[in-house]
């Protein structure tokens, strides 16, 4: 078996088990009797409304997931299509729906218990807890301790119970089938209510259909998800719904109303009736293994939720901390569990149901519109092998009928969803904003197409773009100039708190796949040049990430990596083998460095020597960055920094250079204003310096640069080492939007 | 078979279970890798669960495997040793190493106890006992330098 196999192991079943597992605690064994005491024999309707909502977002939650098999699932789609913001409301919303829901499920299981183990209540400081609660909380303790130490037969087990659930609530049908009458259904529709507690009540019972979007969360280890994810998500729906709506509408036809009503296990009750005790009994487990296994399955999706915010600087990477010993993400799933345990002591059963439901149905609603995001905006990289029948209906309807379900919920609970988005929303703009990095696929389209959409739209986009504080990238690819360009761009990268981002192109022969490349490449001279590239910038104090990029292309991968990790600031060598050869298409790198959204400085290193700086000067903006990277050499490195200007007339040009150096704060440089040609004063300059700053002069260095058709003598003439600075082009856009920064 | 027999660190295949591991596994045998002017050659096992979820995502283990690779690399960049990592995957931690070992026919396996706590192997199962009884080739506890991280290598935290 290759290592991607032996990484994919999770076959249909087990896929579509974790599905099933996850739902089935829920709808069945713990909602019929506060359902059936709202709706009567209408609850069952409530159970097939919920799962027709539920399939349409099951529809595109496989379009989605096939699309991008990655740990984190529906986090990670809305996060990617959507952008951090709303992928901060889908990634605590996912996580805190998570311990509401297992909350219920523990109180579910606390019920079950009680019935044949009388647990007295607790007094505390005048608090009372339940028995229900006391076992609720044991249970939610147990199930946090076994996801901890990372007990792997655990996991084999949902299997087993499954079919074990299965196979006893179609033994459990059978029997009532063979009682049923159908008068007992009748009023099927309350008389006194008519049909308003349908929408109430499916937002009740909605609680049963969380686990279908679980399934997505492990995608990454799911074999041929192309496949088997589609069949697991929607088959495990479908499945659940319908053996919802058999169960209830057989008990509901075989014993009276009032057993079930209000009854919190109701099951247990008409089994004993229906079977006799041996009924009871096997309900009775029944009970006890399916909230066990939603509560186990939830927390483990969970951590899985935390991991990919975690990836995505939503939350402190910290929390993801892997476990030495058991190999576990223990930090996520003791605070997950720390939740779980709140959430049991501080509300009832009803509301926890009603959280959990609410908050996935904000996740729905947000998958669907995800989906429409991708579709539209189509990148290059989206494609799904399953697609949404009937698009764009099927996700329209699903967003619409997810948050409309919403508002059948009690005020309290609308409330508490919409304080969550907005906590959501204020931790992303205080918290996460400086930090993530990842932008979303509708961010990026809303400004790629600035000019034909709204400025006010455009505008609201910018303000909640991510923001990853000032990031340096650095491409390195040989030894010999690493230490140079991490030096000039750890003192800028830290003159304004920033991130470094050593990036090494590897670039693979057009005729291997990446994907083959990654596996079967030797990576260590890449490795050992990135872990020298940390190295020096620890020394210089200054925080970096290091990236290789697997590319088919190599120079040109360059300016993409730079979009991707969202740079500021690139900060490149120039030699004759600095970056391979650039490619064929010379368009392609007059396109890419036409609408540069970070500056550029390209140091042509002779040795990295800052101690005499020159910064020749005409004005103009790209000399503004050989002004502020000149103050953080003289900040950092002690530079003298001298500046030249060539004038006309002498006295006009010292007035001149003097004001323009007062305004960059280089108050403190040694002046100087030459007459005549400009080159050969730079060049006669340049003798007596160690640094000779060339901004360009005009648009377009870089990609003249790159073709070979820059005739700037002087970098050849000199013998100093030259740092070109160009200034990003996006500079206007943000200025209209923001004024200049 | 030939008659001549390898120094035990000619080839030896260091299993590392994480940084702390990596650390006093790869500080104790380098000397020693050294002296014979052996090859090293490490392995990290991500342990799947065969078909039910696994504990923790594939991705963050793998990022986790990076970070032990890259330090076992300093250190025998350091040391001046040539060093090859090899990944792997399955159910059982113990099967993986010795399918490692076999197939760089390892002249030992070697690692550094990392003590405490036992009764925590009921979790975590204990890896080294199996490697002890199961191995076809030398398995080598070298002493870990107990001045600095004795308290992490136990990896409680």
């Amino acid at each position: 078996m290759t290592d991607e196999e032996l990484a994919k192991d999770l076959g249909p079943l087990a896929a579509l088990t974790i599905g099933i597992g996850t739902m089935i605690g829920a709808g069945i064994f713990v909602l019929p009797g506060a359902a059936v005491k709202e709706a009567g024999p209408l609850a069952a309707g409530a159970f097939v409304l919920g799962g027709t909502i539920a399939i349409f977002t099951a529809a595109s939650a496989s379009e989605l997931g096939t699309a991008m098999p990655k740990s984190g699932g529906a986090y990670y789609y809305i996060n990617h299509a959507l952008g951090p913001l709303f992928g901060s409301v889908a990634g605590w919303g996912n996580w805190m729906g998570l311990a509401f829901a297992s909350a219920f499920y523990m109180t579910g299981f606390g019920q079950y218990v009680v019935t044949f183990l009388p647990v007295p209540s607790l007094s505390i400081a005048g608090i009372t807890i339940s028995g229900v609660k006391i076992v609720a909380l044991a249970g939610g303790a147990l199930f946090v301790f076994i996801n901890y130490v990372g007990a792997k037969e655990t996991g084999k087990l949902q299997n087993a119970i499954v079919l074990i659930l299965l196979a006893i609530l179609a033994v459990f049908t059978v029997f009532g089938l063979l009682n049923a009458d159908l008068a007992k259904l009748r009023p099927f529709v309350p008389p006194d209510k008519g049909i308003s507690p349908l929408l109430p009540v499916t937002g009740l019972v909605f609680v049963s259909y969380l686990g279908f979007v679980q399934i997505t969360s492990v995608a990454e280890e799911i074999k041929n998800p192309g496949k088997n994810l589609p069949r697991a998500v929607l088959g495990s729906v479908i499945i659940v719904t319908a053996v919802y709506a058999l169960v209830l509408v057989t008990v509901l036809a075989a014993v009276d109303n009032s057993l079930v009503a209000g009854n919190e296990t109701a099951v247990v009750d008409v089994a004993r009736h229906l079977i006799g005790p041996v009924g009871a009994g096997a309900m009775l487990f029944g009970g006890l293994l399916a909230t066990a296994s939603s509560a186990n399955a939830s927390i483990l999706a969970s951590s899985r939720i935390n991991f990919a915010m975690g990836r995505d600087q939503i939350v402190s990477s910290e929390l993801n901390e892997i476990h030495p010993r058991f190999g576990t993400p223990y930090r996520s799933i003791g605070i997950t569990g720390g939740f779980i345990l709140l959430f049991i002591l501080l509300a009832d059963v009803g509301t926890l149901a009603n959280a959990g439901s609410v908050l996935h149905l904000i996740i729905y609603g947000l998958l669907n519109v995800s989906l429409i995001v991708m579709r539209v905006s189509d990148p290059e990289d989206y494609q799904p092998d399953y697609r949404v029948p009937l698009y764009p209906f099927t996700p329209i309807i699903g967003a619409i009928t997810s948050f409309a379900l919403i508002a059948f919920f009690a005020n309290t609970i609308v409330l508490l969803a919409v304080g969550f988005v907005v906590f959501a929303m204020i931790w992303y703009a205080v918290y996460a904003r400086g930090k993530a990095t990842k932008q979303g696929i509708l961010g990026k389209y809303i400004l790629s197409r600035s000019e034909q959409i709204p400025d006010a739209a455009v505008s609201a986009t910018t303000s909640v773009q991510p923001d990853g504080g000032y990031r340096v990238i650095v491409p390195l690819a040989n030894p010999e100039s690493e230490a140079d360009l991490i030096k000039l761009a750890g003192s800028v990268a830290k003159a304004r708190n920033g991130t470094l981002v050593g990036v090494h192109i590897e670039q693979v022969p057009d005729q291997t796949a990446l994907e083959s490349a990654r596996e079967e490449f030797d990576f260590a001279e890449a490795d050992e040049l990135l872990e020298q590239a940390r190295i020096d910038a620890d020394e210089l104090g200054v925080p970096i990430e290091t990236h290789t990029i697997l590319s088919h292309r190599s120079f040109e991968e360059v300016f993409d990596a730079a979009e991707t990790y969202n740079a500021d600031l690139m900060v490149m060598g120039w030699g004759p083998d600095s970056h391979g050869a650039p490619g064929r298409a010379e368009s392609a790198i007059e396109e890419m460095t036409h609408s540069l959204s970070y500056d550029v400085l390209v140091l042509k290193d002779r040795g990295f020597d800052p101690s005499r700086v020159l910064v020749p000067t005409a004005g103009g903006p790209d000399s503004d960055l050989s002004a502020s990277v000149a103050n953080v050499m003289q900040e950092f490195y002690d530079s003298e920094v001298t500046l030249l200007h060539v004038a006309d007339d002498k006295q006009e040009g010292e007035a001149f250079l003097r004001e323009w150096a007062e305004e960059r704060g280089l108050g403190d440089a040694k002046l100087v204003v030459e007459t005549g040609d400009v080159e050969r004063a730079i060049e006669s300059h340049a003798a007596d310096c160690s640094l000779l700053f060339i901004g360009a002069t005009e648009r377009g260095l870089l990609s003249r640069l790159v073709r070979g058709a820059l005739v700037l003598n002087v970098v050849d003439d000199v013998e100093c080492s030259v740092l070109l600075a160009e200034q990003s082009r996006k500079r206007s856009l943000r200025e209209r939007l923001f004024g200049s920064d | 078979m030939t008659d001549e027999v390898e120094s035990l660190f000619s080839r030896p295949l260091l299993p590392l279970a994480n940084e702390a591991d990596a650390e006093a596994s790869c500080a104790a045998a380098a000397p020693r890798i050294v002296a014979e002017g052996g090859h090293a050659y490490v392995v990290h096992v991500i342990e799947k669960a065969g078909g039910a979820p696994d504990k923790a995502s594939v991705e963050q283990r793998e990022t986790v495997a990076e970070d032990i690779f890259s330090l076992a690399r300093g250190v025998a960049t350091e040391a001046g040793i040539e060093l090859d990592t090899d990944l792997r995957f399955g159910t059982d931690v113990g099967d993986a190493i010795l399918d490692a070992a076999e197939d760089i026919d390892a002249t030992a396996i070697v690692f550094t106890p990392r003590g405490g706590r036992s009764w925590w192997d009921l979790f975590s199962g204990d890896v080294r006992d199996r490697l002890v009884r199961n191995s076809d080739r030398p398995v080598v506890v070298l002493p870990a330098q107990r001045d600095d991280h004795s308290e992490t290598i136990d990896g409680e935290t």
